[in-house]
């Protein structure tokens, strides 16, 4: 793996969650969508979340990036707890510290590329440095749609310009739901690719949820859900590898209904 | 499809409230104006009909002599009748005349219409009775002695070709106080004295007359006969000219003539009224787009599983008329409790207003607010209605798409408005320039019209210039940080809805505005026009002027320059000279430069030195003198004196010479008149009140009076009418905000996903609230500025139409009044923004995360 130019806290984890619950409802009707994750991701890392539909993928990215409150547990953001803050620390948070990109894009259709990008910098009051905007522009190829608007944009495009927007401010870790999922397969390797290239030459940190192995695959680290747990790790996965560990868990899964 | 209707409506209920709401004031509006304009009629007719007690039949129409009143007598089946002289007597008050009603208390209690507050109904000569009204203006208690007077004019004796006044002066004793309620639109209730005594004065007026005659009969009926089989006998044994009515039938033909003033107050309510209606019609045709688009795809989803257009358009429509019917039946209660509350407050609070202790609710007073609610309602979603039918069934499967303007209708929409405009403010000024020098109706038409098709114009056109103004205003801001770019941004995303939000406030502003410059430069050129006509604030007279008038006393011309609120004072002296051998007239003294501090048109003494005169106008046309003519002045003592005249404007009946001029004429000539100059007009009711005090105590009769007080009472009005005019225009404002309010949350409801984005991405909820306050404020603020740019033009061009002639108009721009315009919009749209900001900021993040 190349880390020449990661920080010097790569040994140290990124993000980090000890015990984290989140219960939706209560009673009889309550859902556990996490039942205690006790789970590391470290620094200058590319990590995949897999798991079912169901399994609290995004409820665990949601809490990890201070997005929703945790029920209980813990979730620490480099050497910061998050759970327990406020909507103003956490709003601070997001702005210096993390980046997020979507399934469905979410650019403000109003502002053009280039404003869609520099807009977290704009938020925190920042300058724009604009070599890295430059850099982080010729390597997703949008230097010429800076002009456009999301309206005129493929799907593949408006997605480079997400990712753009969630590493102008050079966040500490960038959370990714399903990045790909609205994409066609060519579009999306190259979003995924760009996300590769930017853990391994630029030195960031990102977490990506993804239903896809082809997708895992270009992941340093796969890290498998199941009903609210961690079930599974896998490293240097492959797309074989993942449907591999995929399998196995859905065979768990069958378990209980056969029991049943 | 109703089941449909009605759950689509569900789901949409806070916007429908809003738009609701929009329609429950504006019917609450039209429900009050119609119950209080019902109201006063009432008031009246209750009052017509009390003046004639238990009569059962009143006649009237034709005058009625002795040998009517014997046929009447007569008739079989009459118990009683009345039959009171009428006239008119003056009572002299303060420097003025009040003129009474008088008539004639009846034999037969039954038929006395008067009612008695306090004391009694006189009984013999030199008594009165007067409506409490004007005992109260007069000052009266009861036991005072009323001087009351009859003038006519008769021939000269001497000289056959000139009439002089005839007086006859009485003094009469107050010995009852009469209920006046319900007489304001009659003018007020007639005072009543004893019955020799209003014939002695009838014969005074009128020495030829042979019999009293009457105007007004009232006849009682014996029990037991029918009242029609009376008017009946009467019908056939009176003449033809005399109207034989029950008294229903009378008051309700009283009523009718009375009542107009009370139905041209309606109407002019009304229209108000329809402002407001008008401004709810857009806020509702603004709701219903807005819900039209955002179901595009249920519609689109309808479409496919086989819902024909017109089963859509009937969709909206029956969502339009179920809102209307409950918020026009919610707003005309709401408008009959606040008449019902305000008749309430006013019958406690015992004014001199009559008023009715309850509404009278009848089925126009309810129907007529809700049929207009509800049409309006249903007018207004017409539109959106085609909208609804245009869906096409593909746009299920489309992404949502905001509504656009098309090209097509945008281009006919930039040409019809771009016409209008144009077209319209020619006329505007078409109607500047003819109104004074042609014709004033004309250019008072062609005014109006232009006025209206350019405001149409404007309205028309705001979808183009609203945006575009919008954007540019935010751009200003921006440099304020990112909320205020992301609220200039998102104002300009729908430009349809941001125009017509603004429109909304726009009308009212505009309106407001107008007024408010008209009345200011009404108020302004008005003045100028007084201080031509009374170029003195108050002028002190001792009694007349003519021969010997006496001296001013010296202690109420100290008193006078003592008076606080007195800016200068200029004593006048004056004697009385035969000019040219013929006429006779006054020459007044100043010192021109005492002079020239107190007019408020110091051009009018202009010229004056110590070989001329200044002639007014007045006596320059009776007398034959024209500026540079020589006149010669032949005082008592036998000086004479040959002077230039110099003609000027000035409002007075004396001539005008130097000081050392009427010595010469007159050595021992005193201060008869002093002229006076308020330092603040406001303020002349007081000082005229404190100097006329310090006269009445002179012993020689001293005389107040000046333009200022006409001056106040001209503004006074100008002011009233304004603060209810602006008050009532207020409603279409309110009614407007309420628009923004409307597109502000519905901004928000669309927004959720992208505002849970700029959440995720580090946008405070401070933040988020900022954008939304100062997109609020950026819709209110256009709206508030262009109308007010409009407001002052329209309302100048009106002034400068109608007064043009009577002088110069100059824009006079009520700076206060737009910038509180300005403050309330620019506030109203910061609160229209709390609520939903604050919905908008309670917005989790994970929403933006989630997939639609
Ligand atoms: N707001 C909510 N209220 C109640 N239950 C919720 C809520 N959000 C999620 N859940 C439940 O929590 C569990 C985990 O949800 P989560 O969205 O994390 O799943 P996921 O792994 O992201 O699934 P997918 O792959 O389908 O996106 C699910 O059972 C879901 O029904
Ligand atoms: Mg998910």
């Amino acid at each position: 793996m190349d880390t020449t130019t990661s920080p010097p806290s790569t040994t140290t984890a990124a993000v980090r969650a000890r015990g984290l619950t989140k219960t939706y409802g209560s009673g009889e009707a309550a859902v556990h969508a996490l039942a205690g994750v006790d789970v590391d991701f470290a620094a200058g890392e590319f990590t995949a979340i897999m798991g079912p539909s169901g399994s609290g993928k995004s409820t665990l990215m949601h809490l990890l990036a201070g997005l929703d409150s945790a029920t209980s547990g813990q979730a620490v953001l480099g050497s910061t707890e998050i759970t327990g803050m406020d909507d103003r620390a956490l709003t601070r948070l997001r702005r210096e510290r993390i980046g997020f990109v979507f399934q469905s894009f979410n650019l403000l259709p109003m502002f053009t590329a280039e404003q869609n990008i520099t807009l977290p910098l704009e938020l925190a009051g920042a300058k724009v440095d604009r070599e890295w905007f430059d850099t982080l522009t010729t390597t997703l190829g949008l230097a010429d749609r800076l002009t456009h608007r999301p309206s005129e944009l493929s799907g593949g495009q408006q997605q480079r310009v997400a990712v753009a927007r969630a590493l102008i401010a050079r966040p500490d870790v960038v959370f990714a739901d399903e990045p790909t999922g609205n994409l066609d397969s060519r579009s999306g390797a190259q979003v995924l690719s760009f996300l590769r290239r930017s853990v391994r030459e630029l030195g960031r940190t990102i977490i990506m949820v993804t239903h896809d192995p082809s997708a895992a695959a270009y992941a340093d680290r796969v890290v498998l859900i199941a009903d609210g747990r961690i079930a599974g790790d896998i490293t240097d996965p492959t797309p074989e590898s993942v449907l591999a560990g995929l399998d196995a868990l859905r065979s768990l899964d069958d378990l209980p209904a056969v029991v049943r | 499809m109703l089941r449909l209707t009605l759950a689509q409506m569900r789901r949409s209920l806070g916007r429908l409230t809003a738009a609701g709401i929009a329609i429950v004031i504006s019917t609450a509006f039209v429900a009050a104006t119609l119950l209080a304009g019902d109201a006063m009629t009432r008031t009246t007719y209750d009052a017509v009909s009390r003046s004639y007690a238990q009569a059962d039949l009143v006649l009237s129409q034709a005058p009625m002599t002795g040998k009517d009143l014997a046929v009447v007598g007569s008739v079989p089946g009459v118990e009683a009748v009345h039959a009171p002289l009428t006239g008119w007597v003056e009572v002299p008050n303060g420097g003025g005349i009040t003129y009474l009603e008088v008539t004639t208390p009846a034999q037969d209690p039954r038929l006395e219409g008067s009612t008695v507050l306090d004391g009694r109904l006189p009984d013999g000569p030199g008594q009165i009775a007067m409506p409490a009204d004007v005992v109260e203006r007069l000052g009266l208690s009861l036991a005072d002695q009323v001087p009351a007077t009859q003038t006519t004019y008769r021939e000269d004796p001497e000289d056959p070709e000139n009439v002089v006044p005839d007086t006859l002066e009485d003094e009469l004793e107050l010995v009852g106080v009469l209920d006046d309620t319900g007489t304001a639109l009659m003018g007020g209730g007639p005072a009543v004295v004893d019955r020799t005594d209003l014939a002695r004065w009838l014969r005074f007026l009128e020495p030829e007359a042979t019999t009293d005659v009457h105007h007004l009969v009232l006849v009682a009926v014996q029990d037991g006969v029918p009242v029609t089989e009376v008017r009946e006998s009467l019908r056939t044994a009176l003449d033809g000219d005399i109207a034989v009515r029950t008294v229903d039938e009378q008051a309700a033909e009283t009523v009718a003539g009375l009542t107009n003033s009370a139905q041209v107050f309606t109407a002019i309510v009304l229209g108000f009224a329809a402002i407001a209606l008008l401004v709810a019609a857009l806020v509702i045709a603004n709701t219903f787009q807005v819900l039209v688009a955002q179901r595009t795809r249920t519609l689109a989803l309808l479409r496919c599983v086989g819902a024909d257009r017109a089963q859509l358009r009937r969709s909206v429509v029956t969502e339009a008329l179920l809102l209307g019917v409950a918020a026009s039946v919610v707003g005309t209660a709401l408008g009959t409790l606040v008449v019902q509350g305000v008749l309430g407050i006013l019958t406690r609070m015992d004014t001199d207003v009559p008023v009715p202790d309850g509404v009278n609710l009848t089925a126009v007073s309810v129907l007529v607010p809700v049929a207009v609610g509800v049409t309006m309602t249903v007018l207004a979603a017409l539109a959106p209605a085609r909208a609804a039918t245009r869906v096409a069934p593909l746009a299920a499967l489309r992404p949502a798409e905001a509504p656009r303007v098309t090209h097509r209708s945008g281009r006919v929409r930039a040409v019809l408005s771009g016409l209008l405009m144009v077209g319209g403010f020619a006329g505007l000024a078409l109607g500047v320039v003819i109104g004074p020098r042609v014709d004033l109706m004309l250019g008072l038409a062609v005014g109006v019209l232009g006025g209206a098709a350019s405001f149409v114009g404007v309205l028309l056109g705001s979808v183009f210039w609203v945006p575009r103004l919008v954007g540019r205003f935010g751009r200003l801001l921006s440099r304020g940080g990112v909320a205020a770019t992301l609220a200039a941004a998102n104002t300009v995303r729908n430009p349809r809805r941001t125009a017509a939000t603004s429109a909304a406030l726009l009308i009212g502003v505009t309106l407001v505005a107008m007024m408010s410059t008209g009345a200011a430069s009404t108020r302004a050129s008005l003045d100028e026009a007084l201080n031509d006509e009374f170029p003195v604030d108050v002028e002190v007279i001792t009694a007349n002027r003519s021969a010997g008038a006496p001296a001013m006393p010296a202690d109420v011309l100290s008193g006078i320059r003592g008076t606080a609120g007195i800016a200068a004072v200029a004593e006048l002296t004056s004697t009385v000279v035969m000019v040219n051998g013929t006429e006779e007239i006054g020459v007044d003294a100043v010192d021109p430069a005492a002079a020239a501090e107190v007019l408020r048109s110091p051009e009018q003494l202009a010229g004056l030195d110590a070989s001329s005169v200044v002639v007014p106008a007045a006596v320059a046309r009776w007398s034959g003198i024209t500026t540079g003519s020589e006149v010669t002045m032949l005082s008592d003592d036998g000086t004479s004196l040959t002077l230039t005249a110099v003609v000027t404007d000035l409002a007075a009946y004396s001539a005008v010479v130097l000081p050392e001029v009427l010595e010469q004429l007159d050595p021992s000539a005193a201060v008869t008149s002093v002229w006076v100059r308020l330092a603040h007009l406001d303020d002349v009711e007081r000082v005229v009140a404190e100097i006329q005090q310090l006269a009445s105590g002179a012993d020689v009769a001293v005389a107040v009076q000046g333009a200022a007080v006409e001056r106040a009472f001209y503004q006074r009005v100008i002011n009233t009418l304004l603060a209810v005019v602006v008050g009532l225009l207020g409603v279409a404002v309110v009614i407007a905000l309420i628009g923004v309010a409307n597109t502000l949350s519905l901004s928000v409801l669309e927004r959720r996903r992208e505002s849970a984005t700029l959440r995720a991405i580090g946008l405070s909820r401070r933040q988020l609230r900022g954008t939304l306050a100062i997109e609020g404020m950026l819709i209110a603020g256009v709206g508030a500025v262009v109308g007010s740019v409009l407001g002052v033009a329209y309302g100048w061009a009106g002034a400068q139409t109608v007064l043009g002639e009577v002088s110069s108009v100059g824009l006079t721009v009520p700076w206060r009044d737009l910038a509180l315009v300005l403050v309330v919009a620019l506030l109203a749209g910061l609160l229209a923004s709390v609520v939903p900001g604050r919905s908008a900021a309670r917005t989790s993040p994970v929403a933006a995360l989630a997939v639609e």
